[in-house]
């Protein structure tokens, strides 16, 4: 069980509030990611649901049970940090042994334990060596082993991809995903990434200065963001944003159009722009288009490749029923 | 392989300069160890002046080797080096972590903690033997004659008078005497070069990672076993150092010991060698050169131990 609820937990460092009163309910065996630009707040958040933050007020429950006050081992939880944090002395081995000798659990369980998680991460072969003459993702599957053999309610990702390449941690993010599905046990996941948090989660919490600001599944969070912010936060590339005439015209201070729900043409459109960059993946094209007069610059995705040139003039048709509308209050307009 | 000549000339002057600089003490060393060679000999003046033709082959070695106190010399030695090691790593690892907590007057204390290391060896001996261990005079003196005083005095007083007159008055210890002046010789060291363990365990204690820590808490280890699972093993190194550092300085003690007895029962190697060479310049060469092997059984010996004992 991993059922975690947050209430109107706060957090204050000095004069600085760094998460106002917050809410949140996480059910068991839920793969919740926190999503947010850097210094809003997710880690902390993280580390006070580990307890290595101590609440200013507010309440942590874990399966109905108040652990507030519960020193972090005791909070039957497992963490995976950023730097790995494995122990360097230690062999492979000895590291994931290590909560388990900690809790005084006797050699054989131990053992047993450990060799079905070195063979579930593909680690078997390295369990004599030491964490410095491993790479980073073997490393970070050592961290994982660490906290799986704790058998914990829950477990806690503070941006664990993020020392890694960029082959690698897509590799990494299969297999934590593949963990979840076999585990079944509850995740919290923290990343600035919204690439990672859009693949990976079941739920996506969207924070930003501390504040809650959508919490939702990864396709509602693409389809009716809630305001302005997580609309530009969530989705590759950038939703573009425009204000203004144009805006008035959809009785909105603010329209929103994703550059996949543009359409391209080379002789007609609504909007007319000069091309600016066009960046060619192949599969997609990302074009930045300048001199719309709408926003400094929009971009559009199109599927495939298109003869256009830098300087060129351009024509887009937002799809209507695409665009999303915002209010003054940055608010979405239903 | 052009490009390499260049540097390899530029580094040769440093190189010879250390070469020479080690060497030729060393060999001087080894070269008088196998001569007869004596600063006064009436009845063989020859002896006076290193020379080959004085070759005495390994007779130097085999005169210390079966000399009265040359084997007391090393085991003092040994029983010297290693307590001062044994307490400067024990109290500079708990003062060291102590110390890396945060409190106010923190820069204060630091600074005074360091400052028994700024003492001049002789001094620290003349200071310790008169000023603290002085059975008469000294802080010793005083503290063993105050609770004699305090024992005295409630010896005459209602309900625990009986038992207090049960106790014997106690002597204050002379630390300049034979079996005990080793003791004064250790406890002023180690009071001397603890600053330098905490200074150097310090300094590591700082660059310890504290998402390992974290980690640890996580994991269900209690003050004790992040002490002993992750302090210890990340302090290994600066002890291996402290150790091995400390090694060298204390194999060569002597201004201590000259002052605290003048080398009564309390002789070290370097001592030996000093009074062998007020005449036998030979036999103290001799000595030189056990005690450089002594020096090296006991840094491999050491270093072997600390890493034995703290890398799992």
């Amino acid at each position: 069980m991993g059922r975690i609820a947050l209430n109107k937990v706060k957090k204050v460092f000095g004069e600085v509030e760094v998460i106002p009163p917050l809410d949140l309910t996480i059910d068991d065996g839920e793969f919740v990611v926190f999503v947010g630009p850097s210094g809003c707040g997710k880690s902390t958040l993280l580390r006070m649901i580990a307890g290595l933050e101590d609440l200013t007020a507010g309440a942590i429950e874990i399966d109905d049970a108040d652990v507030t006050e519960v020193p972090p081992s005791k909070r039957g939880l497992a963490m995976v940090f950023q730097s790995y944090a494995l122990y360097p002395h230690m062999s492979v081995r000895k590291n994931i042994a290590f909560p388990m000798r900690m809790a005084g659990i006797d050699e054989a369980t131990q053992n047993a334990k450990i060799d079905a998680a070195a063979k579930s991460l593909n680690l078997t072969d390295y369990l004599d060596r030491k964490p410095g003459q491993l790479s980073g993702g073997q490393r970070q599957r050592v961290a994982i082993g660490r906290a799986i053999v704790r058998e914990p309610a829950a477990f806690l990702f503070d941006e664990p991809l993020s020392n890694l390449d960029a082959a690698l941690r897509v590799g990494m993010r299969l297999e934590i995903m593949e963990l979840h599905k076999k585990l079944e046990t509850t995740m919290i996941y923290v990343t600035h990434d919204q690439v990672e948090a859009m693949t990976m989660a079941d739920k996506i919490v969207v924070l930003q200065a501390g504040v809650i600001e959508q919490v939702g599944s990864p396709l509602e969070l693409y389809h009716t963001p809630r305001n302005k912010f997580v609309a530009g936060f969530i989705g590759s590339p950038k939703m573009n944003l425009i204000d203004g005439a144009e805006a008035m015209k959809h009785d909105a201070a603010t329209i929103g159009i994703r550059p996949e729900h543009i359409a391209v043409s080379k002789t007609e459109g609504t909007w007319k722009g000069r091309v600016g960059v066009a960046e060619h993946l192949g599969s997609d094209t990302f074009i930045h288009v300048h001199d719309t007069g709408l926003a400094d610059m929009m971009t559009v995705r199109i599927n495939g490749d298109i003869d256009a040139r830098h300087g060129d003039t351009i024509y887009l048709t937002p799809q209507a029923d695409q665009i999303h509308r915002f209010d003054a209050q940055e608010l979405r307009i239903a | 392989m052009a490009n390499r000549t260049i540097p390899r000339l530029l580094q040769t002057p440093a190189v010879l300069l250390l070469l020479v600089w080690m060497l030729v003490p060393l060999g001087m060393t080894l070269f008088f160890s196998f001569i007869r060679y004596v600063l006064n000999n009436l009845r063989r003046p020859e002896w006076t002046t290193p020379s080959i033709e004085n070759w005495r082959g390994f007779g130097n070695y085999k005169f210390v080797w079966n000399q009265d106190g040359f084997w007391f010399a090393i085991q003092n030695s040994l029983l010297i080096v290693c307590s001062i090691l044994f307490l400067t790593v024990i109290l500079g690892v708990l003062i060291a972590v102590l110390v890396n907590r945060s409190f106010p007057g923190r820069g204060i204390v630091r600074v005074l903690l360091i400052s028994p290391f700024f003492v001049m060896p002789a001094v620290n001996a003349v200071l310790w033997i008169n000023m603290i261990l002085d059975p008469v005079l000294g802080l010793q003196g005083l503290a063993v004659g105050g609770i004699n005083e305090v024992i005295a005095g409630l010896r005459n007083a209602p309900l625990v008078g009986g038992f207090f007159s049960l106790w014997p008055e106690f002597n204050p210890v002379s630390f300049r005497a034979t079996q005990t002046s080793a003791y004064a010789v250790i406890m002023m060291v180690t009071w001397q070069w603890t600053p330098f363990a905490v200074l150097i365990f310090m300094t590591s204690l700082q660059s310890e990672d504290q998402q390992q820590k974290e980690a640890a808490i996580l994991d269900g280890a209690g003050r004790w076993s992040q002490f002993r699972f992750l302090t210890l093993p990340h302090l290994a190194r600066p002890i291996a150092i402290v150790v091995m550092i400390q090694a060298i300085f204390h194999l060569s003690l002597y201004a201590e010991i000259e002052i605290v007895s003048r080398g009564n029962g309390n002789k070290n190697l370097p001592y030996l060698i000093g009074e062998l060479a007020n005449n036998n310049i030979g036999a103290a060469s001799a000595t030189g050169i056990f005690a450089v092997i002594l020096a090296n059984i006991v840094a491999i010996f050491l270093l072997r131990m600390v890493g034995k004992t703290l890398m799992e």
